[in-house]
């Protein structure tokens, strides 16, 4: 990577004067950079010695038991582990498609005038409380899923034995519905902005060359855009992993690991919340270690995307200002 | 736009006819393949209308009918005396959100901006450490917030503030670095070419080109950060009263929506309604203001 | 000596005392140098006591409390009923601001034993565990009932009209997964003439840490000494299948939207919700209705409740609702501030004195205390001192 260096003309220079000389701004970007790295740091600190007394005493296996039960000494993490990724699973396997859909819908094919309508309603779904959701979920979807959608899942699905069991109202399906809903959103939003910028030179040039405009799409937008619409995922995954109160409302709360979609199931995060408040001594650092093992999950789903995009193949469309 | 294959003259008619065909029927299969595809994402479309305009519909008609002149002007009330309002959550909301932005924001756009125009090992480690803080649960964040701050200073709406504004910072990093990274390249170059240094190719160059993302990805922690329950549950306490002073206990909005809802009396219930619709409002109204600044600011570089 | 009267009337016990006696807190009474009234036993004593005279000179005094504003925390039961009391309070008394948030129990406890709160509020008193976390310097704790209530068992059985009638042991069925459709026999045993339908039961049960899981078990041990088997305590591992919802409201609304389910809820949310509830078979072979009466009559039957031995569940009398319990405030017996101190003893003592905040439980459908226990609280609130070791509750 190359610098120009160039002698400034005298009229540039004194704009210049107001901006700080580049090891000044690189410092500064730099300092931010640590403090952010510093209060990461700090949280997980935190964490760590809240939890290590339950390690301690208890050794390492404990997380993968299959029974939470603080009154036995039993402190398994298994049910929440498997509820967390299934719930979120659903969420994603929903959000990725509608979402990236929606965005290509609201970039290019929604007429120009309507589109900032369209684009602010689904912001607002951002705005929506957890809690508001939770209760939406629990009164009004709960009976419809229970009534009208399962039996319509199960009757076609069925095959599969995901759908085995009764019918019920809160579910891991209704939670996965729940946060699916919760991070559309995001989805949406950050990747409709990412597809809009791909340059308009290249865009036009496949229409020359006679491409349709899912090809347009296909071999030209989605790709330039597939670092943003990774930062949309990994947000909107993030918000899935760590959503609290909605699940906590609508997911069913047992402690035992779901055998099918329709089962009641639990997420660390509902357990935390949950259980936080009133837990003391080894449970309330089973809970911080609970919180742990979340943060792990999601390093893990956090890489296993980034490999999934970087062994696609992909160009880095970055700004690079300079290395 | 139909293909123009430019075929060089060729004496066999026929075999001109059988290309012009192939291609012809290879466009066919394309233009429908993309009927198909621009199908499938209109479907999309609406099916990601329908909770919108579910949970909109479900909230309004619950909440409207709390909008009172009252609610909006005066404190709490407990149940059984007419006349209160969700004034003092109100002021809470907009003290704690206020300051976790006036943080966050700066504080990310500049992390943004430094994942932007790096990508060294430094850069990476940092970019994965905000993905995985993407996903720290809400309540977890509280409770680090209470162990953080409250334990030492108390309960305070700065305790909320900074645990708010914890949840905010990575979402603001990341969209913000999605936004500056869709500044083109050239424009970078051409900047430098001028002479201009980094400082100023940033101010000038990259974040007003990238500013309608990165009004997208604020407004988008605002309203994440506005709705928030479970950071402000273990670190503002709450206040039946109007409170100004964010290192004293404050109400908020979220908090209070969480406690109402829960309470058996419908008109407390209703207040929880109307408060929640206050929220989305609020975002509304911050949504539609972005985008009429980010047009405004549009027009004048034009 | 206690009198019983089984067939006393509910107005009878509220009436104004024309020979008064308090309970067992008369032995107490006697032994305090501020005793009053003499004890004298009459056929026609209410069994839930009488008020101490002088309540009315402690309540003008409650209110003359120094100006400021403290914090308290604790239990989300009582937090309309001490949200209302103390605007009320306030009302009165417009330099004193008392921010009461219902947090949980555990955690206004927590937050106690953290010194961040004045006082904190609790559906179960503190017990030897979490007394040990209180710093040694500290003190002792004083721990006081505040309000009473209920736990209905309410339902939602389509197409069955009038309350279905459930004794101890079939709850203790029900709740322990062994019960498992509405058509068992034990539940049609007790039922004559109700068609129930052939349906599997749904048991909705508290996701979170919850004091009325501890009254509600706390009931089906005492009752079921030896078939009840999943404990007494706010958190319980309920059999696989049951539905689990955060707080009494969580409940109530899965209850209302889930046919054939059943669960246990706070008396106000199963009044307020209007939702069906089932009359329960109490001790003396009665089934009643829970209401404010039946609670309070069997809160009458045991009025000497202390933080070592509060529950009320499954009093004797005929009009006992058997599924009570208390809720408590908790305090520093040693207060570190003369001024905290004594604005959190007067707000405390007019908070649960009739005459003072007890009087507005009614309109909210909580229960209030019965006299004997106002009598109670009002002697340990007078043990409470300041700094100098000043007796804080002053006439």
């Amino acid at each position: 990577m190359t610098t120009v260096e160039m002698p400034v003309p005298r009229q540039a220079r004194k704009r210049d004067r107001w901006s700080l000389p580049d090891n000044g701004y690189r410092g500064m970007l730099a300092v931010t950079a640590v403090a952010f790295v510093a209060l990461a740091v700090w949280f997980l600190v935190a964490v760590i010695l809240q939890a290590a007394p339950a390690f301690s005493t208890l050794g390492f296996g404990w997380i993968f038991g299959g029974v939470w039960n603080p009154s036995h000494g039993q402190y398994g993490l298994l049910p929440f582990i498997v509820g967390t990724l299934e719930s979120t699973a659903i969420a994603v396997a929903l959000a990725f498609p509608i979402g990236l859909g929606t965005a290509i819908s609201l970039a290019f094919l929604v007429p120009a005038r309507i589109r900032p309508y369209l684009s602010t309603a689904v912001e607002l779904l951002a705005a929506v409380p957890s809690v508001v959701y939770g209760l939406w979920g629990l009164i009004v979807l709960a009976p419809i899923f229970r009534d009208t959608v399962e039996p319509v899942l199960t009757s076609v699905f069925g095959w599969t034995g995901l759908f085995n069991g009764p019918n019920n109202g809160p579910s891991l399906l209704l939670a996965g519905v729940i946060l699916f809903i919760m991070i559309l959103p995001t989805m949406v939003a950050i990747s409709r902005d990412v597809l809009i910028v791909v340059p308009v030179e290249q865009v036009e040039g496949a229409m020359a060359l006679g491409a349709t405009r899912w090809q347009v799409l296909r071999k030209v937008v989605l790709p330039g855009a597939r670092t943003g619409i990774l930062g949309a995922f990994t947000l909107a995954t993030g918000r899935a992993l760590g959503e609290t109160v909605a699940v906590a409302m609508v997911i069913g709360n047992s402690p035992y690991l779901a055998h099918s979609l329709k089962s009641s199931a639990a997420t660390i995060p509902s357990l935390i919340v949950n259980n936080f408040p009133e837990s003391t001594g080894t449970e309330l650092s089973a809970l911080f270690g609970a919180g742990l093992v979340l943060l792990v999950i999601g390093t893990l789903v956090n890489s296993a995307a980034r490999w999934l995009v970087w062994s696609t193949g992909q160009e880095n469309a970055g700004i690079g200002v300079g290395r | 736009m139909t293909a123009v294959l430019d075929v060089p003259v060729d004496p066999n008619v026929e075999r001109r006819l059988a290309v012009q065909a192939a291609a012809s029927s290879s466009l066919r299969r394309r233009k429908m393949g993309s009927v198909v595809a621009m199908g499938v994402c209109w479907l999309f479309l609406a099916i990601a209308i329908v909770p919108l305009v579910a949970v909109v519909v479900y909230v309004t008609s619950k909440g409207l009918s709390a909008w009172t002149t009252d609610f909006f002007t005066k404190s709490t009330t407990p149940e059984g005396v007419a006349g209160g309002g969700v004034w003092n959550a109100i002021v809470g909301t907009v003290v704690i959100t206020t300051i976790a932005t006036a943080v966050a924001v700066p504080l990310g756009l500049l992390c943004g901006l430094f994942l932007a125009e790096s990508d060294g090992r430094a850069a990476q480690a940092l970019r994965f450490t905000a993905d995985v803080m993407t996903g720290i649960p809400s309540i977890t964040v509280g409770i680090f917030g209470y162990i953080a701050i409250v334990r030492n200073f108390g309960y305070s709406g700065l305790a909320g503030s900074f645990a708010v504004g914890f949840i905010m910072l990575p979402v603001i990093i990341r969209a913000g670095e999605t936004a500056f990274r869709g500044v083109p390249r050239s424009l970078n170059e051409a900047a430098m070419a001028l002479g201009a240094r980094r400082a100023t190719i940033a101010r000038r160059v990259v974040v007003p080109t990238a500013l309608p993302g990165v009004i997208t990805g604020v407004l988008l922690a605002i309203a994440r950060g506005l709705g928030e329950t479970a950071p402000l549950l273990l670190t503002i306490f709450g206040n039946q009263y109007l409170q100004w002073n964010p290192t004293k206990p404050m109400a908020a909005l979220p908090t209070l929506i969480y406690s109402y809802s829960g309470q058996p009396y419908a008109d407390l219930v209703q207040v929880a309604w109307g408060a929640a619709l206050l929220l989305m409002a609020v975002v509304l109204v911050l949504s539609i203001g972005s985008r009429l600044l980010a047009a405004y600011l549009r027009k004048e570089r034009r | 000596m206690r009198t019983r009267n089984a067939n006393l009337s509910k107005t009878g016990r509220r009436a104004a005392p024309l020979v008064a006696l308090g309970l067992a807190g008369a032995a107490l009474l006697s032994a305090c140098s501020s005793s009053t009234s003499a004890p004298t036993t009459t056929t026609t004593a209410p069994p839930g006591g009488t008020l101490s005279s002088g309540n009315a000179a402690f309540l003008a005094a409650d209110l003359k409390a120094p100006a400021g504003t403290f914090n308290a925390s604790g239990s989300t039961f009582v937090q309309p009923f001490f949200n209302s009391a103390f605007f009320k309070y306030t009302s009165l008394n417009q330099g004193l601001q008392v921010n009461y948030q219902g947090v949980g129990s555990g955690a206004g406890i927590t937050a106690f034993e953290g010194g961040s709160v004045a006082f904190a509020a609790s559906d179960v008193p503190m017990g030897a565990s979490d007394l040990a976390k209180v710093p040694a310097a500290s003190g002792p704790v004083v721990q006081i009932p505040d309000i009473l209530g209920g736990v209905a068992i309410a339902y939602n059985l389509p197409g069955v009209t009038g309350r279905v009638r459930l004794d101890a042991p079939t709850l203790a069925g029900i709740f322990d997964g062994t019960i498992t459709t509405w058509n068992a026999s034990q539940i049609t045993a007790l039922n004559p003439g109700v068609t129930l339908p052939a349906h599997v039961i749904t048991p909705e049960v508290r996701a979170d840490s919850s004091g009325t899981t501890y009254i509600f078990t706390d009931y089906l041990k005492s009752a079921n000494p030896t078939a009840w088997t999943l404990g007494t305590s706010k958190t319980i591992a309920w059999p696989a299948g049951f539905a689990q919802t955060p707080k009494n409201s969580g409940v109530a609304a899965s209850i209302l939207s889930s046919p054939y389910s059943i669960g246990y809820v706070e008396l106000s949310y199963a009044i307020k919700n209007n939702m069906t509830y089932a009359k329960v078979k109490n001790s003396a072979g009665t089934y009643v209705v829970p209401s404010l009466a039946t609670v309070a009559a069997d809160a009458d039957q045991k009025t000497n409740v202390s933080a070592t031995d509060f529950s009320i569940v499954n009093q004797p009398g005929a009009t006992s609702y058997p599924i009570s319990g208390y809720s408590w405030a908790i305090l520093l017996q040693k207060q570190t501030s003369a001024t905290t101190g004594a604005q959190v003893v007067k707000v405390l003592d007019w908070t649960t004195h009739t005459g003072g905040g007890q009087d507005l439980a009614t309109a909210l459908d909580y229960v209030m205390l019965p006299p004997a226990v106002q009598n109670q609280n009002r002697i340990q609130l007078l043990t409470v001192t300041g700094p100098t070791g000043q007796t804080l509750l002053t006439k």
